[in-house]
């Protein structure tokens, strides 16, 4: 009997995100099919990769990490460095240093690191605050203003602090607002109507709805993207229509499997093979399950991951 | 399934404002109706002409013109016992947003209005009438029968644009009733079939403080059975918030906080 394929199309399609200016941009989202499912409709629009470095430079880096950047002396350095990875899309930068419970460095010191790195660099960028909601919502404003023209993706705006966040990134400097919420789907909806009630250009919100470590709880984190992909083709839910990103080296460096020494754990091997296996595991788990752009931080990671994207559409 | 379908039913000659408006050709009153009904959540609007003999199909466009021109293509269901008229409104609709609804066909006189919405691509509201109520679901579903027979003759996608009215019958003098109406709902979804009907119908005669209580129960209790659209009026906010309270509940669109907003 002749295989009689049948073709899953839905009505909607995630928007079309564009990150960046000029000739660098790149675009996020824009699929209208389950990841990867070329054989329902020819992709128009790849999964993308950025490349994080932070503000505090090489100081908390692992050793690998030391290696990559050696030679830089400031995140302008880093930066430029990054920018030249094979398969990253677009560079983010983390202002890690902010964190009152850390470094608790001025906005002001890190809205200049943040246009110095902008400057020096010409590639799609993403600016993260230092996850302190109280800190974040003083901090990323002024980033937006920092850098208006710039077209830059400022993460995040949470449930506690997307008023601020939104009014600066989404209505007064136009940039992109990234939306985030914790492994609730509800809550990446409700937040989403929120911003939209606020009056931001829906076709400018990114989402990140979570993200965990294979292992580490990753199955809420799979699950939560694979329901609002679902939620967003399937009902063509407006509210949900906006590209996922999700931080996936943030998760993935802290874990005892990747950061545990060979001292420690012989029986394990190469501390740096586990965490660039950790990074890439993590990253194609959330983007056969939704994410339609990943943080990385190595190289290596950023190179496996991208071949994997173009082999499969 | 899918989200709940509302068609909006307050552009109707059977309301005075309206009918002026109509016969005048005043846009503002009309205007303004389709407003407030779109904005309330209206997915469709019911355009009732009334038989509009002589003038009907003049009529018609002008009135699909006129709302799809200032509603973004809003979708329309075109409900008149005049054929040409209808056919008139569907020769200058836009359909980017939605088919034309044809309003509607019977099991009797006004079969042919099936023949109609198939020859342009329509969907159609199909009563499972014939002369007078039926007596019980068996004739229900004799007259449902005969739609789907002639739908399928004609080449007529009839599990997608073939919406089945049940007859939705009045509680006070047909209380007995109620509960065959909302089988019959059932019957038809399990049958694969799409399910609409005049839902105020139920309530007619009722106090008007009762009537928002009363459609709201028959709606949900309707939803319950898998009917998948209902002509309403989208003003009426219980009604409103119980229809988006049931796809919540039947899971055709995700919860937020904020859902009764959207």
């Amino acid at each position: 009997m002749p295989l009689n394929k049948k073709l899953q199309k839905f009505s909607a399609t995630v928007r079309s995100v564009e990150l960046g200016t000029g000739d660098k941009t790149t675009t996020l989202g824009g699929s209208n099919t389950y990841p990867f499912y070329t054989f329902d409709n020819p992709t128009t629009n790849t999964a993308k990769i950025g490349i994080e470095i932070s503000d505090l430079g090489l100081a908390e880096e692992p050793d690998c990490m030391k290696e990559f950047y050696a030679g830089c002396e400031t995140v302008v350095d880093m930066a430029k460095k990054a920018v030249t990875v094979e398969g990253a899309d677009f560079l983010v930068l983390k202002l890690i240093g902010g964190d009152p419970n850390g470094e608790n460095k001025s906005i002001e010191e890190l809205v200049e690191t943040a246009k110095s790195v902008a400057d020096a660099v010409d590639f799609p960028l993403v600016v993260e605050g230092c996850k302190n909601v109280e800190k974040d919502s003083q901090l990323l404003p002024k980033v937006a203003e920092a850098l208006q023209g710039k077209n830059v993706l400022l993460m995040s705006a949470k449930e506690e602090n997307y008023k601020n966040i939104g009014a600066a990134a989404g209505l007064a400097y136009d940039q992109l607002l990234g939306a985030e919420s914790a492994v609730d789907i509800n809550l990446a909806k409700q937040l989403n109507v929120l911003i939209k009630q606020l009056g931001v250009d829906v076709g400018k919100v990114v989402m990140n709805v979570g993200s965990a470590a294979a292992g580490y709880g990753f199955d809420y984190c799979i699950s939560t993207l694979d329901r609002v992909k679902g939620a967003a083709l399937g009902q063509s839910d407006d509210s949900l229509l906006m590209p996922i990103i999700t931080p996936v080296a943030d998760e993935t460096w802290s874990v005892k499997e990747a950061s545990a020494s060979e001292e420690d754990v012989p029986e394990w091997g190469s501390v740096v093979e586990r965490a660039i296996d950790m990074e890439i595991t993590t990253a194609v788990a959330c983007l056969s399950c939704g994410s339609d752009a990943v943080i990385l931080k190595h190289p290596t990671s950023i190179a496996a991951v991208a071949s994997m994207i173009k082999a499969l559409v | 399934m899918a989200k709940f379908i509302t068609i909006g039913e307050r552009l109707s000659t059977t309301a005075p404002a309206v009918n002026k408006a109509f016969l005048a050709r005043d846009p503002e009153p009309i205007l303004a109706r389709a407003k407030q009904q779109l904005e309330a959540g209206a997915t469709y609007l019911d355009v009732n002409i009334g038989p509009a003999e002589g003038y009907g199909e003049d009529l018609m466009k002008w009135a699909v013109q006129l709302l799809q021109s200032n509603f973004d293509n809003v979708p329309l269901a075109l409900d008149t016992s005049n054929k040409a008229a209808i056919e008139a409104g569907i020769s200058v609709y836009n359909r980017a947003k939605g088919k034309p609804i044809v309003n509607s066909a019977d099991a009797a006189g006004r079969i042919e209005n099936i023949d109609l919405a198939a020859a342009n691509d329509a969907i159609v509201i199909a009563l499972c009438n014939g002369e007078g109520i039926a007596a019980d679901n068996d004739e229900r579903m004799g007259y449902c029968q005969m739609l789907l027979e002639r739908g399928m003759e004609h080449g007529m996608d009839v599990n997608e644009d073939m919406w089945f009215d049940p007859l939705f019958l009045v509680i006070k003098g047909m209380q007995d009733k109620q509960m065959d109406v909302l089988n019959f709902i059932g019957d038809l979804t399990d049958m694969g079939l799409k399910t609409t009907g005049g839902l105020s119908n139920n309530s007619n005669g009722m106090p008007k403080h009762i009537r928002p209580i009363m459609d709201s129960a028959m709606v949900a209790m309707a939803m319950m059975k898998g009917m998948t659209s209902a002509i309403v009026n989208p003003n009426d906010l219980r009604l409103m918030e119980t229809i988006k309270s049931c796809d919540i509940i039947r899971n055709e669109t995700l919860y937020a906080d904020s859902y009764l907003e959207i």
